[in-house]
């Protein structure tokens, strides 16, 4: 009697266990965790929708912080052991949590479904690749371009930027828009400005087209101090302060942070998110491909992805999510939004993402790519990154010197990276 | 402080019953974080991977950190200047606001105002009464023929803050003052009034003398507020991507723990915050048993 029941027992622990192996392949409740606005949660409600009609056993359920917060709910969650199964992330700080182990090794998979990504642009796969295989996949990407106002151009009688500016030309109509229109000594019009806190916005782009580097292949030396990249610097340093074309850290914070949106910049470097909030000026503009430097023409590419928890109780289901976000119909959806470029190259170069409402040269942005420098990605980017940001924060507010505070950012950022081996 | 009434017998345990619940959640909530904190602060944690021993690298690391010790500066410099503007101004305001003049109610709301709201909001506000070019501080200041002031620059930074945390904090120590100003008996100032002090005499002869128990705890609240502060300093002060040109330590505290991996180093920066917070509130201590009176 007693053996029978043993028997029993067993057979019911086997039978309950093989009921929870296919149970996750066929249904599954997963959590999906993303950093976005109000405008964007809409579309990814709608993404899930699809998804939950092509997959009517798996249940996805959507929560949506701003970036702040995202971060902070995001480290909170996964220390206490119970990860969303599936996360957004921004590729330049994937590193920090691949290397930590709490991320699930995406290889597997994508050996079974060897075809899955030949659409999607390959630039956009780089930053998530990894010596033992891929943690994570892109799910749309920027690169970063030239925005110019039209109205300020026509009336200053300057020729739109165009696709072989150098960054010399660039500096002339700066120069040129650049105005004091009521003669109180205080300038009313400046030709550009562009954000100098991350490297993404104008300093990276500004660094490889001078034909210097950010960082070392082993991500143990940072190389902006380098004579090539001092030459950027020395630019950018020049058009805000001797030029004065470019308005210093201080003005730009008095105009909302940015004076191209307020209409007091003629230029700006951005990537395409910026473009539904542009929608709504009042203004006419367009954008340009990044000027060439003395080593060509450079834009930086950067993307947001997904990554799956390696604790998820569901992985085959978040590995389904995954899978399909890069397809056509969720890739569609988040054209559709506006801020981000499709990875899937069918999206992107389809009428869904060029033939958007904001009627300006979206293909800009697609062609970039063929002179895109992948944004850094490394261990420790988020305290390197800010070394160098605060770092160098006194020069664009006109209160330090250019050379030895660039110095200093260099020996800090250095240490981060030695303590982040 | 040798003074009300001791509970006795019964009321002893209805004492002890009406305050389990706070003590509890206190003793689980406050104090298991508070341990969790320590112990925390003796390892090398990225909240990601499990924590590791690391001796007390964490606290080498206070006194060889520069941006620390940026941090650390700017803290004791905001609390010298905060805590004895605090205490000065709603004791004057309160002063005010203590007699019978009319719409009395409407100019007590005023100034709780912004006890209750929003940091972000008001701070948003100030960055446009702040502004150099654009903001309505340097428009008054240039409609008098002076120049104007760049109140957000680094060189300027740390008393704008200050004086947006004092605004917003004149409340709730007006609150405090007007709570020990009308506990003053009306009769004494009548008797002075009699033997012809003036207003000065009596404010100095009666009022501030009994009026020091609000003052040690207006002073009190207002040095742990300060070594708190954050929230107006970090909207008025931020730039680029999560940095603040007057960095203070809590938010030195809260950028190494959710920014750079590194929880420990921010225990090891929080125990040090309430040590110097603890050795200054045993110094008040110290003074209220001098200068406090009580009747």
């Amino acid at each position: 009697m007693k053996y029978r029941l043993l028997v029993l027992a067993v057979i019911l622990s086997l039978l309950l266990t093989a009921c929870g192996g296919t149970a996750a392949s066929q249904k599954a409740d997963i959590t999906m965790m993303m950093w976005g606005d109000p405008a964007e949660l809409e579309v990814w409600n709608k993404i899930v929708e699809d998804f939950h009609t092509a997959n009517p056993n798996i249940t996805v359920k959507v929560d949506v912080s701003d970036w702040d917060s995202y971060w902070t709910k995001l480290k909170t969650l996964l220390s206490a052991g119970t990860p969303p199964d599936v996360f957004a992330m921004d590729a330049p700080l994937y590193l920090d949590y691949q290397s930590r182990g709490v991320l699930l090794n995406l290889q597997p998979y994508l050996g079974k479904n060897p075809d899955m990504l030949n659409g999607v642009y390959p630039q956009t796969l780089e930053a998530y690749k990894t010596p033992d295989g891929m943690f994570g996949l892109p799910r749309d990407f920027q690169t970063v371009a030239l925005f110019y106002n039209k109205d300020m151009f026509d009336a200053a009688g300057v020729d739109y930027p165009t696709a072989d500016w150098t960054y010399d030309d660039l500096r002339n109509a700066a120069k040129q828009l650049t105005k004091d229109s009521d003669g109180d000594g205080k300038i009313d019009q400046f030709g550009f400005y562009s954000d100098l806190w991350d490297m993404e916005l104008i300093w990276s782009e500004g660094i490889w087209a001078y034909g210097g580097d950010i960082i070392n292949d082993d991500h143990t030396k940072t190389l902006i101090g380098e004579p090539k990249a001092r030459d950027a610097w020395q630019l950018f340093h020049d058009m805000m302060f001797e030029d004065k074309s470019w308005p210093d850290s201080n003005t730009a914070g008095e105009y909302g942070g940015d004076p191209f949106l307020a209409g007091v910049a003629a230029m700006t470097t951005i990537g395409h998110w910026v473009v539904p909030g542009y929608a709504e000026v009042t203004f006419k503009w367009d954008v340009a491909p990044m000027p060439k430097g003395p080593a060509g023409q450079a834009t930086s590419v950067n993307s947001a992805g997904f990554v799956v928890a390696k604790d998820s109780k569901s992985p085959d289901a978040a590995f389904e999510f995954l899978q399909y976000v890069l397809s056509e119909p969720a890739q569609k959806r988040l054209a559709e939004l506006g801020f981000a470029c499709p990875v899937l190259k069918s999206v992107a170069e389809s009428d869904a993402f060029l033939k958007q409402s904001t009627p300006i040269d979206h293909k800009v942005f697609l062609d970039s790519l063929a002179f895109a420098h992948m944004k850094p990605v490394f261990k420790g980017y988020d305290e390197w990154s800010s070394a160098i940001g605060d770092g160098m924060a006194t020069i664009w507010t006109g209160e330090a010197e250019l050379d030895p505070t660039l110095d200093e950012a260099v020996k800090a950022a250095d240490e981060v990276l030695a303590n982040n081996q | 402080m040798e003074y009300g009434l001791k509970p006795l017998g019964r009321e002893k345990f209805w004492l002890w019953a009406l305050l389990a619940p706070t003590l509890i959640g206190l003793l689980f909530g406050a104090l298991g974080s508070v341990i969790a904190t320590v112990v925390l602060s003796f390892a090398k944690w990225d909240l990601l991977t499990p924590p590791t021993w690391a001796g007390i690298v964490n606290y080498v690391n206070l006194f060889n950190d520069d941006k620390l010790l940026l941090s650390l500066t700017n803290t004791i410099k905001f609390t010298a200047l905060y805590v004895p503007g605090v205490v000065i101004i709603s004791l004057f305001v309160a002063v005010l606001m203590n007699r019978k003049i009319r719409g009395v109610s409407l100019f007590r709301t005023a100034y709780f105002l912004p006890a209750v709201t929003s940091a972000v909001a008001t701070a948003l506000v100030w960055n446009m009464i702040y502004g150099r070019d654009t903001g309505i501080l340097n428009f008054i200041l240039e409609r008098f023929g002076l120049q104007p002031i760049c109140w957000l620059c680094t060189e300027n930074a740390m008393y704008a803050v200050v004086i947006v945390n004092i605004w917003g904090a004149i409340g709730e120590g007006m609150i405090i003052f007007l709570a020990g100003l009308t506990a003053i008996p009306r009769e004494y100032y009548e008797a002075a009034e009699m033997d012809g002090a003036n207003g000065f005499h009596q404010f100095f002869r009666i009022t501030l003398p009994l009026v020091t128990p609000s003052l040690f705890f207006q002073t009190l609240i207002s040095t742990i507020n300060a070594f708190q502060a954050y929230d107006y300093i970090y909207m008025l002060t931020r730039r680029g991507q999560g940095d603040s040109s007057v960095p203070v330590v809590v938010f030195s505290i809260y950028r190494n723990a959710w920014n750079f991996f590194n929880y420990g180093g921010a225990s090891a920066q929080a125990i040090e915050l309430t040590v110097i917070v603890a050795i200054l509130m045993a110094f008040y201590f110290w003074l209220e048993r001098r200068y406090v009176v009580y009747e």
